[in-house]
């Protein structure tokens, strides 16, 4: 910063300039020895006389007093040379062949006082920008040092030249203890890739980023994301280097155990899939293996009593049924198993649709159930769904079908199907009937597989239509949820997220 | 009734073999079974190879087919017959005990006639192999050169 203030006061005062013409600059030397050969010639011819003294102290005052000390000096010189040393002495009488000496004093005031007001103003020049310049370092330090960032400047021989107070945060050595040294072995630098190329793509850039790691003032490692800037003087040459470095050393932590979380995840998920597929191909073959000696059994067992019907009595065609009743509930079982674990496999289907219309084709599915009934339906105005429209249409199968089916001892039985207008972002959906409802201490037995409240010779069921509905609602990031009170009725609750407003029709 | 002509029946269980055969005596549907144990035996009987090197030269007008079979699976034999001109007429009937979505698709895009899953229940085993036996016999027109009798 110095050099670069002096070589600004240069500039403004073009007369400490040298001759820039070489013939100038010489010519110049040549002539100052030919006037001092043409004095001294002369000085012989006067017979010189001792001026030396008078000269000195001309010189002294224009140096230390200025211009106007010098020509009082010049005139106490003429007249005390005049008195003592010219002849006739101890007079202020001036012959004519003394006028040289006088004007030789007066050339010399002259010469020395405007040597020393231009060396003055230089110095005051000199001097004030001087002041500035350590302002305006003062301020830039100071403002360096209010940045929590970490600042050092090192020179091109990597010697530390400023350290900030970020800096000295950081690595905990104060400027004291850091400058001067050299930055790459103090801090114990690990560079990513070998410094020659860095230092090579910095010279040719001018910038540099990277993420280095230091050694910290108490032995700890940092890892600094590292930014360089290089400083070049008037001829272009690089003079020193700017290096701000932010501490990531949490940020890389996180940023690791990101990583490593992400890769546990990955591999999770690989193992997940194998499962699923193994799952997959348990399921078929349960699909296929296990139906049929199961079809064989109530195969034979019904051409067995076909046979034996004659002969047999009821006991034994009453044991007959039995058998075939539960190869009848087990294929029935595995069935719904089968369904139950395919809609945990099948991908959903999501799209936008009405789920009053959805409730209607439901109610047609299970009309075969209703037959000799007496039931009240009341189906309200129902919102529209973003999910798989055909799990959605199990769901409400199941649901309205349990309802009819619970409802079974009701002269009047009166089910209803409603959505529940909440401010929330989710739609709730019920089914409700006047049934027998349940006790609510059982109430998380519900949705559980293979799990019944009723004993199944009062209802038929496999125990898997609830936990089916569960499974396609948190398929759908929703919930479901049952009221009940005994021989009062019983309501099933579905919640989903609203359609979002871009997916609403036109 | 009218007969169904040869019937080609590719299944590796006996129990199902026995049964299949005894729904279809049960309303005299089928005077001529052809039983392959495996896909293998079914491809030999068609291109009369092996043991069928002596078969006479007409298409079995139905083939019911089980899908999990030995050595070649159902679905193989099902793409071999649908991919040869002269067997691409023959009517194919899966029958099996799968009712997975995959099977019922991979079957149909290979080209079956019809997929029927066997129902556990006897009695509905033996109503499905009679409205086939029907369908088949009586509704269906076979392509030239079936044998019906």
């Amino acid at each position: 910063m110095a050099q670069s203030a002096e070589v600004k006061v240069a500039r403004s005062k073009p007369r400490l300039r040298i001759a820039q013409s070489p013939v100038l600059r010489y010519g110049l030397a040549v002539l100052s020895v030919s006037v001092a050969l043409g004095g001294a010639l002369l000085i012989e011819r006067l017979q010189l006389r001792n001026i030396t003294l008078f000269l000195f102290a001309i010189a002294v005052a224009a140096w230390y007093g200025g211009t106007r000390a010098a020509v009082l000096a010049l005139l106490l010189s003429w007249i005390s040379f005049d008195y003592f040393f010219v002849d006739p002495s101890h007079t202020l009488y001036v012959s004519r062949s003394d006028i040289p000496y006088f004007i030789l004093f007066a050339l010399f005031t002259w010469l020395v006082s405007w040597f020393s007001s231009v060396r003055r103003r230089v110095e005051v020049d000199l001097l004030q920008a001087h002041a500035k310049l350590e302002i305006e370092v003062s301020e830039r330090s100071s403002l360096l040092n209010l940045t929590h960032d970490t600042i050092f400047v090192r020179d091109m021989s990597d010697n530390i030249r400023y350290w900030n107070r970020g800096a000295e945060e950081l690595y905990g050595w104060t400027p004291e203890q850091a400058i001067g040294k050299r930055s790459h072995e103090f801090l114990r630098t690990v560079f990513p890739s070998p410094l020659e190329g860095i230092q090579a793509e910095f010279l040719r850039t001018g910038r540099w980023e990277g993420e280095l790691k230091h050694t910290k003032a108490d032995g700890t490692q940092v890892i600094v994301a590292s930014r360089w800037s290089l400083r070049r003087d008037e001829r272009k040459q690089p003079i020193s280097v700017l290096e701000t470095n932010n501490d990531i050393t949490v940020r890389k932590r996180w940023e690791q155990e990101i990583q490593s979380l992400n890769q546990e995840l990955a591999k999770r998920s690989t193992e997940l899939e194998a499962i699923n597929k193994e799952l997959e191909a348990f399921a078929y073959s349960v699909s296929h293996d296990l139906r049929a000696p199961l079809r064989h059994m109530a195969s034979y067992t019904e051409l067995l009593q076909k046979k034996a019907s004659s002969t047999l009595d009821e006991k034994c065609s009453h044991y007959f049924l039995m058998i075939l009743d539960s190869a009848k509930r087990m294929g029935n079982l595995i069935d719904d198993l089968l369904a139950f674990s395919r809609i945990g496999r099948a991908e959903t289907r999501k799209t936008l649709f009405s789920l009053t219309q959805l409730a209607r084709e439901a109610l047609t599915e299970v009309r075969d159930d209703t037959e000799g009934r007496n039931i009240a339906w009341k189906i309200g105005a129902l919102p529209d769904f973003y999910g798989d429209r055909s799990m959605l249409r199990l769901v409400l199968v199941n649901l309205i079908s349990n309802a009819i089916k619970f409802t079974r001892t009701r002269t009047q039985a009166e089910i209803e199907i409603g959505c529940v207008d909440g401010k929330t972002d989710d739609l709730i959906v019920f089914v409700r009937d006047n049934g027998v409802g349940f006790d609510m201490k059982y109430v998380n037995k519900l949705f559980g597989v293979f799990q019944r409240l009723h004993q199944s010779d009062a209802y038929e069921g496999t125990g898997i239509g609830l936990a089916t509905v569960q499974r396609i609602i948190h398929r759908h990031e929703g919930k479901v949820w049952a009221e009940g009170v005994v021989d009062s009725g019983a309501t099933f609750y579905l919640s989903a997220p609203k359609p979002r407003g871009d997916l609403r029709k036109p | 009734m009218n007969k169904l002509g040869r019937i080609l029946l590719v299944e590796d269980d006996p129990k199902d073999v026995e049964l299949t055969l005894t729904a279809l005596e049960e309303y005299n549907l089928a005077n001529e079974v052809i039983v392959a144990r495996d896909g293998e035996e079914a491809l030999e009987y068609l291109y009369s190879r092996g043991k069928f090197k002596t078969r006479s030269n007409d298409n079995p007008s139905v083939m019911l087919l089980d899908l999990k079979l030995p050595k070649v699976d159902g679905l193989e034999v099902l793409k071999q017959i649908k991919s040869e001109e002269k067997f691409r007429m023959i009517p194919v009937v899966v029958l099996t005990s799968s009712n997975e979505e995959k099977d019922v698709v991979a079957s149909y895009r290979l080209g079956v006639n019809a997929y029927v899953v066997k129902p556990v229940d006897f009695h509905e085993f033996v109503n499905a192999i009679k409205e086939l036996g029907v369908f088949w016999a009586i509704i269906n027109e076979p392509p030239p050169g079936s044998a019906r009798k």
